[in-house]
């Protein structure tokens, strides 16, 4: 049975829990050039929400990362046909400034539908505190926006050193740091302990055992956030790795909804 | 609800032993390994030792056998194999007499750190054996070798029992249908394979026998893959197949 919890018990029985309602922080939508997808449509998704007890989960579509010609319509169309299940990140390319400042222009026609923004400098190959962002990250920290960062260790445009300079100059904005520096571990834990704007987000990281438990014996139990990268990523496999993980139930209620409930309370999203 | 009905899981790909390279989660020995399989609620596992990889094959056969001798009542004992040319497995039909008798039940090849190919001029002789005895190679695909290599070899051994093993998270669909589809004797070890919809669109092209369950414990946690496929939607009996079924099937199949 996993393990020997009330939330291993609720979770292995019924696959989803009452109690702990999931937050996603970390999603995408639609097909993408590297891989079939089974669930990739957005009904399928919701399905897969629905097979885990997913009450909320925040994207950012494929199209609207790779594909300028569709861009973030797509975003905006997903998230209003399942209001109560979907918010999203509007997609920042740096590579078309005047398409960025479009979009960010037009954020409030569309606020109904979004938590903050969504960066991936090293598919975009710009750096993350490159000039070129820096009318998103203004944005964002003017308005106390979520702003979800792609972040890999080692990465010359989302590593160590971008991700701390774009979180001391902009102390307002709740990054996100998408795949928690994926394989820097101690650098992620040493940044999310520096700047209290910065969260640990677990999208990739769960697969490799004993990264979850090294956060939260750094005391960062309440920084950490679920991801999944719905559809890519079953959050059964994500739940099912915390409930083996040598942490505790009020950990995992933490991660997987506590710490989103409090950052979306911040962009008025409230989760009855 | 319907409550959920038991299952009995086969974990057919654990390592133990210490890595050269530190694991976040840290390493396990054959007795952390059972009791870690004791609170995952795991019945039995195939279980290899990683220095057959970071060390050397036939050095890490040798500690595997010493250090699960007490639990062999649950943990199944998997070698690696070099080719043969070099002598190091010394007489054939002894060595795979010995494999025999310390029962092994797969073998697992590394011909990307051992620097040797997979092909029928190099491990003909050792896999025609293994084909004989209906002896399954592990073959893992981000450990062991990749894609190409994998496709050359079946091409080459059709009859041989694969199970592609460690196959990435990120979209292997495309790579591994193919030799599903061609090679009857080929299956699918599912730890990385957490895809929405994976396993319930591969059971219902391919049916569930050809998906073994494993988790890559220690290097991955037991829980992701056991939870995700206890709420597959697919019938019970497919989940227990996959769980375990299929390869306590394989494993009886190995002639002695």
């Amino acid at each position: 049975m996993i393990s020997d919890t009330p939330l291993a018990r609720a979770f292995w029985q019924d696959g989803r829990c009452r109690e702990c309602p999931v937050i996603d922080m970390h999603g995408h939508l639609g097909d993408f050039y590297g891989i079939w997808f089974p669930r990739g449509a957005v009904e399928a998704m919701v399905q897969t929400m629905d097979q885990a007890g997913v009450r909320l989960l925040c994207l950012c579509p494929h199209a609207s990362l790779f594909m300028p010609d569709v861009g973030n319509a797509a975003l905006v169309e997903a998230v209003r046909q399942y209001p109560d299940g979907l918010r999203g990140y509007l997609a920042m390319n740096p590579n078309y400034p005047e398409q960025m400042a479009r979009d960010l222009a037009r954020y409030a026609e569309c606020a109904d539908a979004l938590v903050g923004l969504k960066v991936l400098p090293d598919y975009h190959r710009q750096a993350l505190d490159d000039a070129a962002y820096a009318p998103a990250w203004e944005f964002a920290d003017a308005r106390g926006l979520l702003v979800l960062a792609h972040t890999w260790g080692g990465s010359v445009h989302n590593g160590e050193a971008q991700v701390r300079a774009v979180a001391g100059r902009y102390p307002r904005v709740k990054l996100l740091m998408g795949h928690s520096l994926h394989g820097a571990w101690d650098a992620a834990i040493a940044i999310a302990k520096e700047f209290p704007n910065v969260y640990l987000e677990l999208t990739a990281v769960l697969d490799d055992r004993g990264v979850v438990e090294q956060f939260v014996a750094a005391g960062l139990s309440e920084r950490i956030l679920f991801g999944t990268d719905n559809p890519w990523f079953h959050p059964h496999h994500g739940i099912g790795t915390l409930l083996s993980a040598d942490i505790t139930d009020e950990d995992r209620h933490n991660i997987l909804h506590r710490n989103a409930e409090k950052l979306l309370a911040g962009v008025g999203v409230y989760l009855t | 609800m319907a409550a959920l009905a038991p299952l009995r899981f086969f974990d057919c790909n654990t390592f133990i032993g210490t890595p050269t390279h530190r694991l976040p989660g840290g390493a396990v020995s054959a007795e952390g390994l059972a009791r870690a399989l004791d609170r995952a609620g795991i019945a039995r596992a195939l279980v290899w030792h990683i220095a057959q990889l970071d060390g050397h094959p036939l050095r890490g056969n040798e500690l595997l056998d010493r250090e699960i001798a007490p639990f062999r009542e649950r943990l199944v004992p998997c070698w690696s194999l070099l080719p043969a040319q070099t002598g190091e497995l010394g007489d054939l039909d002894e060595w795979f007499a010995r494999a025999t008798a310390a029962g092994v039940k797969a073998m697992r090849a590394w011909p990307r750190q051992c620097l040797f190919l997979l092909r029928r001029i190099v491990v003909g002789d050792v896999l025609e054996r293994m084909i004989d005895r209906r002896l399954p190679l592990i073959y893992s695909v981000s450990r062991g070798g990749g894609w190409d290599e994998l496709y050359d070899l079946l091409a080459d051994f059709p009859g041989l029992t694969v199970i592609i093993s460690d196959v990435g998270c990120w979209g292997p669909d495309r790579f591994f249908r193919p030799p599903i589809e061609r090679y009857t004797r080929t299956y699918l070890e599912i730890s990385d394979y957490f895809v929405p919809g994976g396993i319930e669109a591969f059971v219902g092209r391919y049916g569930a026998d050809r998906l073994l369950f494993g988790t890559g414990f220690p290097a991955q946690h037991h829980g992701g893959m056991m939870l995700m496929l206890a709420h597959a939607e697919i019938t019970h009996e497919a989940k227990q197949a996959i769980a375990a079924g299929n390869c306590a099937r394989l494993l009886a199949e190995v002639r002695t």
